[in-house]
């Protein structure tokens, strides 16, 4: 069985609007639907240019709406927490007063029974508007805007950004090999795969040599010393983003593994300060303490499972001109 | 294969945060910028081709989806491409391509990434913290390459002071520093060592498009008095990101790209037949090492072409005259303003930033791990080696 790995990543994303996206957003503030003139069309949600012909429109907004009616629908009855309503609720493609093109929106008309084609709907607005879409939190049966909450009023501003909390889950999946090569670190063991044709070494689990696509299996494993030397280096000054854990500057080495061609790149260290980090530095390997919680997960610049580090044996440096060379 | 020509170059003027666009404002910008260029419009154009670097950069997912219309592609064939920091580079090439095969006659091609909407570190990092960066991949290289080749520290701010000094002359260069300098270049701080400040690209927000046409478009061109840039040859390579052995100074996928379109464009001694060239140097050593990798200079020797001046706008070998990826860097675009103002020297059409007499050039642009590479040679003729 596939073992796989999920992740959230969360990032806000910061929207300039543009001119014609900008006017549109104010005027949802004000609790008002603006199409653009596209030719004999009104395009709602308006655009900056033809859909047709990617031709520029000028900026010739018209208000239109309050009011629709429904072109076409479909139902959600299990809405997820991504969804504008937390109740079965429709998408539904509503056909505002004045426009000729559609607005995609949810109304909240109960039950299914309650939708159909040709159905008057009008828009509920948030009393809290920021120049969203979401400023309309749904539409509802009938002719009449209904207002939801307390009113805070337009924006004192033209709106001309949009932050978007944008966040996503995905499983990755993790090869059998990669999986092993965790487990045998989970035991202290730092082990290899020879490429029976070229007789490199990989570290890691990567299962295959990419030089001559074989498949690399356990009959291909052999142990590797849990010392070695550092060929070169990168000392990285942290830049802040959201999900930075980092503050200080901090090192990541190339360890040139004893009695191999393995270099193991980008790796972490431990008990050695930033400025005694250097090539020919020789390092032994630091492995977490049984139980401790590790990362599977694998990457550029992260641990290999329970190898967690490399930190300073106290030997004396290797004097080897050809060692900066060795990064992979 | 078909004659192709590039007829049409257009870009934004770059910058850290263009707030007053939407991505398909930025992005038209250059289409239409490249479409006057070429004296067309977006009927004229056949297939569009699209490149930017990975979506977690602004969040939007299959941006060739939400830009089609923007780009009057509706009814059209559309592609996306996808090769990391290579990509602006490869996405000229996969234009060129449909041309040169004769699937279609006048392809777009367009790249941009507007940085302002996220963060590269982030999107690097793949979300997560402790995000290397370019700079922290890279470092290790550019120490190695200055172990091996006993270059002095200065090379990396003489390259950071040039490429500045070049983006005064280009009006729509993202950095414009007036005051530029060694001391300045110097002074600026350590960010992955041996990396400094002044000595990275910035992040910018940008665009750049281009029209690729074949052999009867270009020859209409020329006629109407529209110097064409001829496609002389086209490649791209990729390599493992790692194995052992690895050597990322001088990557076997460089050299092998390098030496492909080399032969394709007839070119035996690419320091004589070349008049200068477009390559992607995000880190100022980048330029040393890059010269070695093209063969332009022997290994060891790339570093004192840049000592002695030669790289400099009126040297013997110009490089990235535009002020290249370090004074403008919207990362999806970079390789194809690569290609582009390469494209812009062989059509005399570089403006300030020209080269005097500049024939053929050669356009670089490279990505990830240092494992993908997309070039191309462009020249003022079909055939100038003859
Ligand atoms: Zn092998």
């Amino acid at each position: 069985m596939t073992r796989f790995v999920e992740s959230t990543i969360t990032f806000p994303y910061r929207r300039s609007l543009g001119p014609m996206l900008s006017a549109f957003m104010t005027a949802l503030t004000e609790r008002r639907i603006l199409g653009i003139r596209c030719g004999e069309a009104v395009l709602v949600p308006p655009m900056e240019w033809d859909p047709a012909t990617g031709a520029a429109l000028p900026l010739d907004l018209v208000e239109v709406g309050p009011a629709g009616t429904v072109q076409s629908w479909t139902w959600v009855p299990a809405p997820t927490e991504q969804h504008p309503v937390q109740r079965p609720f429709a998408f539904a493609f509503v056909l505002l007063d004045g426009a000729t093109t559609p607005l995609l929106h949810a109304v909240d008309a109960g039950s299914a029974a309650a939708m159909a084609d040709g159905m008057r709907v009008a828009p509920r607005w948030r009393g809290e508007r920021v120049g969203r879409i979401t400023d309309i939190a749904c539409f509802v049966p009938g002719e009449q805007p209904e207002l939801d909450g307390d009113d805070t009023g337009p924006a004192a501003q033209p709106v001309e950004i949009m932050d978007y909390n944008a966040r996503i889950t995905y499983r990755n999946p993790v090869p059998p090999s990669a999986d092993r090569a965790v487990e045998l670190s989970r035991q202290q063991r730092l082990v290899g795969m020879r490429c029976p044709q070229c007789e490199r070494t990989y570290v890691g689990g990567r299962g295959y040599c990419p030089i001559d696509s074989i498949e690399l299996g356990e009959e291909h494993e052999i142990d590797l010393a849990h010392t070695g030397t550092i060929t070169n280096f990168v000392i990285i000054t942290p830049v802040q983003y959201p999900g930075q854990t980092e503050t200080e500057p901090f090192a990541r080495v190339f360890v040139l593994i004893d009695d191999s061609d393995v270099v193991l790149a980008y790796q972490p260290t431990i008990e050695l300060p930033v400025a005694d980090v250097r090539v020919g530095r020789r390092v032994a390997a630091v492995w977490a303490s049984p139980g401790e919680e590790i990362d599977a997960g694998g990457g550029m610049g992260v641990s290999l499972g329970a190898l967690i580090g490399w930190m300073p044996t106290g030997e004396p440096d290797i004097a080897d001109p050809d060692l900066v060379n060795r990064i992979f | 294969m078909i004659p192709c020509a590039v007829v049409g170059v257009g870009q934004t003027h770059h910058k850290s945060r263009r707030r007053d666009v939407s991505v398909g404002g930025l992005v038209r910008e250059a289409v239409f910028r490249a479409l006057d260029d070429a004296e067309m419009t977006m009927a004229d154009i056949d297939a569009v081709v699209i490149g930017k670097a990975p979506d977690l950069f602004e969040g939007v997912m299959k941006p060739e989806l939400y830009l089609s219309d923007a780009l009057g592609a509706v009814g059209k064939p559309m592609f996306r491409v996808h090769t990391a920091g290579s990509v602006g580079g490869t996405t000229a090439i996969v234009a060129a391509s449909h041309v040169q095969a004769g699937k279609h006659r006048r392809v777009l091609a367009v790249a941009y990434q507007k940085q302002s909407e996220g963060n590269a570190q982030f999107a690097l990092g793949s979300g997560k913290g402790a995000s290397l960066g370019a700079g922290g991949a890279f470092a290790p290289f550019i120490r190695a390459y200055i172990h091996r080749s006993g270059a002095p520290e200065h090379i990396g701010w003489k390259v950071a002071v040039k490429d500045r000094l070049n983006a005064l002359k280009n009006p729509y260069a993202h950095l414009k520093i007036e005051d530029i300098s060694i001391d300045k270049v110097k002074a600026s701080p350590m960010m992955w060592d041996p990396i400094r400040f002044l000595e990275s690209c910035p992040s910018s927000d940008g665009a750049c498009a281009v029209v690729v046409t074949d052999e009867e478009g270009g020859r209409t061109a020329a006629a109407a008095g529209r110097q064409p840039a001829w496609i002389l040859a086209t490649s791209s390579r990729s390599e493992p990101p790692s194995f052992p052995g690895r050597d990322p100074v001088r990557p076997a996928a460089c050299l092998q790209c390098a030496d492909d379109v080399y032969r394709q464009a007839g070119i035996t001694d690419p320091r004589r037949q070349l008049d200068m060239a477009e390559l992607y140097v995000p880190f100022s050593w980048h330029e040393a090492i890059w010269l070695e990798a093209h063969r332009i200079a022997e290994p060891g020797e790339g570093w004192r072409m840049i000592d002695r001046g030669e790289t400099e706008l009126g040297g013997a070998f110009p490089i990235n005259c535009s002020g290249g990826v370090l004074s403008s860097n919207p990362i999806g675009a970079s390789g194809l303003l690569r290609f582009a103002e390469a494209a812009n020297q062989v059509r005399g059409a570089a403006g300030e930033h020209q080269v005097d007499g500049c024939r053929t050039a050669l356009a670089m642009a490279y990505g990830a791990n240092s494992q993908y590479f997309s070039m191309w040679v462009v020249a003022d003729r079909l055939h100038p080696f003859d």
